[in-house]
């Protein structure tokens, strides 16, 4: 009894102290590289994630379905995916205005001349090479899994 | 110099972001599929979200790269700057969600693989209960068979022994302890005297002797059995039958005794013929040493008979001496009587057989005999067959029987009676019996076996020799027949006993040509 008493008042006396701040000495600007960094940052936690994916299916003995070896491939390529479009990003911002030519048009081109820079960034720009395949993977896992199951089921 | 022309990866974004939502959307409607098909399996449950969170991510990027294309590409650059940020967030964020989703996937498929286990555990139990349920129909449809079979053995067996039971020409019986009668067979009510099963009955009270019944009791009640038990039982009719008894006291699990099961033998007339046997040997042996004797006594006889003729021509026929002589003349052919009889008896006197009508031998006899009993208030009712057929036989010797047999009705009704002749024809043993009943006294119970044998007499000393009835059954023996007694006489139609005597005769019909050819 006595300590639900004494909650609200501690509670209250907080937020009186809170409202009293005069400068938010905790919060932090975010300039314009946090964003990249960030989304770089996910790109790295996606990959420990699949390569976890990848390992653990690998080494648990009891998933031994067809539909788990389509599961590792997507994991592979995915993984490979966001390498590249780790790398991708990485090249974007290191490239200047003067690399490009006819920005924002079909006719867009990296400029002359064509160094190995500017080749790496131009593959990296098709992940969807990578991208599409691991979601086909995907796609034939879960399949792999319901039909499996349905005659799991059946039997 | 030219530059790289990019829009090969403008076209490879723009198509690959179609197929990557459109693949993304295909993965994520099967995840849908398994988590409905198994909803417990959390693996399907982290593909689904898995799959989600991939199809968000998918859109998200997708539509952003686009936009991106279309916008730029339509001059509205101002807008895709305005957006991108908001496409590039999204991105992240979900990119971070499939990780953590990813991650979630390591402790839900620990807690997942525990309880799959659990469920294994649970499936195999299920599937070993099944086994067992499976077998233990298996093991019942056996038992069911097997009692099936057991059934079939048991009714046979059963047959079999009830087929024997009732079949049996021995008494088999089960009874209480109190010796109540609880299952019979035919031949035991036969044995006891009934026709049919009367409601109860006590197979003690049938035991003729108390001994016999004190022996039986004691044999069970110590031994638990009792083996070839001889003894005697009295049937409701009233006859008595040997009796060769074996039977087994029967126990409760308590070790105590309920009742006894047995099987009985009669050997009534097994005893008989023993008996008979016994007693023609014994005759046989009598006959033999009275042969003897008459032969040694028969020479002496004559001696003294003829020595006593001669001395009485000596004397004067009114002298004392002479009168003497007389006495011992007589007295000689007396003993010759006896000498002559005891021949009889044992077949060493000569026999003449020819073919002989019994009812007119036994006529002869009465004709001589009839008057002397008529006198002492005995009448003779004649019972002949007239279809008798003729025998071979000694008509002399067999008319001695007769008269043997009158004689001996007669000193039995010392205050006047009845004699019943009666001659059959017995078609199935080929044999002619003749029956002489008398209401006289009747003979002993203890005396009855002793009759036939020589010097055997009831009479006073000097009044009978006692080969009458020896001589009689010397006779008939001598016949190929047979004699016996029965006293008290029991009516053939009221099966009640009265008192009196009857001698019943046989002899043979068929013998006729061996008689013939022994005589020639």
């Amino acid at each position: 009894m006595r300590r639900s008493f004494h909650t609200p008042a501690i509670l209250f006396t907080t937020i009186l102290y809170l409202l009293q701040t005069a400068d938010a000495w905790a919060l932090q600007s975010h300039g314009e590289p946090e964003g990249l960094y960030v989304h770089q940052m996910a790109h790295v936690l996606f990959m420990g994630a699949l390569a976890y994916l990848y390992w653990h299916t690998r080494r648990t003995t009891s998933l031994t379905s067809k539909g788990w070896r389509y599961l590792r491939l997507f994991c592979f390529l995915l993984f490979f995916w966001n390498l590249m479009a780790f790398t991708g990003h990485e090249f974007s911002v290191r490239l200047s205005p003067d690399d490009l030519i006819d920005i924002g048009t079909w006719r867009e081109q990296l400029a002359p001349p064509i160094g190995l820079f500017k080749i790496i960034y131009f593959i990296v720009k098709m992940d969807h090479f990578l991208n599409v395949p691991a979601l086909l993977a995907l796609f034939i896992s879960l399949r792999t899994f319901y039909l499996e199951a349905k005659a799991e089921i059946r039997q | 110099m030219t530059g790289l022309a990019l829009s090969p990866t403008i076209l490879v974004d723009f198509a690959g972001s179609g197929l990557v939502i459109f693949l993304s959307f295909m993965a994520l409607r099967y995840a849908y599929f398994l988590v409905k098909l198994q909803p417990v399996n959390f693996l399907w449950g982290f593909l689904f979200y898995f799959c989600l969170a991939m199809t968000a991510f998918s859109i998200s990027r997708g539509v952003g790269h686009i936009l991106r294309i279309i916008l730029v590409m339509g001059g509205q650059e101002t807008i895709w700057q305005q957006l991108s940020p908001w496409s590039g967030g999204f991105n992240t964020l979900l990119m971070i969600s499939v990780a953590s989703a990813t991650i979630y996937y390591h402790t839900g498929l620990a807690a997942y693989k525990a309880i799959r286990a659990e469920a294994e555990k649970l499936a195999e139990a299920n599937r070993k209960l099944a086994e067992t349920a499976e077998e233990l129909q298996k093991v019942n449809t056996y038992l069911e068979d097997m009692v099936a079979e057991r059934t079939r053995e048991l009714s046979k067996s059963e047959k079999k022994f009830r087929h024997f039971f009732e079949n049996s020409k021995d008494m088999v019986y089960f009874c209480d302890i109190g010796g109540k009668i609880t299952d019979i067979n035919q031949s035991g009510l036969k044995m006891l005297g009934f026709d049919k099963a009367p409601g109860q009955f006590n197979l003690l009270s049938f035991f003729k002797n108390d001994n016999d019944l004190d022996q039986y009791l004691l044999a069970l009640s110590e031994h638990g059995s009792v083996s070839d038990f001889e003894m005697e039982l009295e049937g409701n009719d009233g006859s008595a039958r040997h009796i060769l008894l074996s039977a087994n006291a029967i126990f409760d699990k308590n070790g105590f005794m309920t009742g006894c099961e047995g099987i009985a033998k009669d050997m009534t007339r097994l005893r008989n013929m023993t008996d008979q046997l016994i007693k023609q040997e014994k005759m046989a042996s009598v006959g033999q040493v009275a042969a003897g004797v008459a032969h040694e006594i028969n020479t002496p006889l004559g001696v003294i008979l003829g020595y006593s003729q001669l001395m009485m021509d000596d004397f004067d026929k009114t002298s004392e001496a002479y009168g003497n002589l007389q006495v011992i003349e007589r007295q000689t052919k007396v003993c010759r009587k006896i000498v002559a009889d005891l021949l009889k008896f044992s077949r060493q006197s000569g026999s003449a057989k020819i073919e002989i009508d019994l009812n007119e031998i036994i006529e002869d006899v009465l004709a001589v005999t009839e008057h002397y009993l008529n006198i002492d208030h005995i009448q003779v009712r004649r019972c002949f067959d007239p279809a008798l057929p003729r025998l071979i036989g000694d008509a002399e010797k067999l008319r001695q029987v007769f008269i043997n047999l009158f004689n001996n009705a007669h000193q039995a009704m010392t205050n006047g009676g009845e004699i019943i002749v009666t001659t059959s024809h017995d078609q199935t043993s080929g044999e002619v019996a003749v029956a002489v009943r008398d209401t006289g006294t009747g003979i002993a119970d203890d005396i009855k076996a002793k009759i036939f044998d020589p010097f055997f007499t009831t009479k006073e000393v000097g009044k009978g020799t006692g080969l009458g009835l020896s001589v009689t059954y010397g006779i008939i023996r001598d016949h190929g027949g047979s004699i016996s007694v029965e006293s008290p006489v029991q009516d053939a139609a009221t099966g009640q006993k009265t008192p009196g005597t009857a001698f019943h005769v046989r002899l043979p019909v068929a013998a006729e040509k061996k008689a013939i050819n022994e005589e020639q």
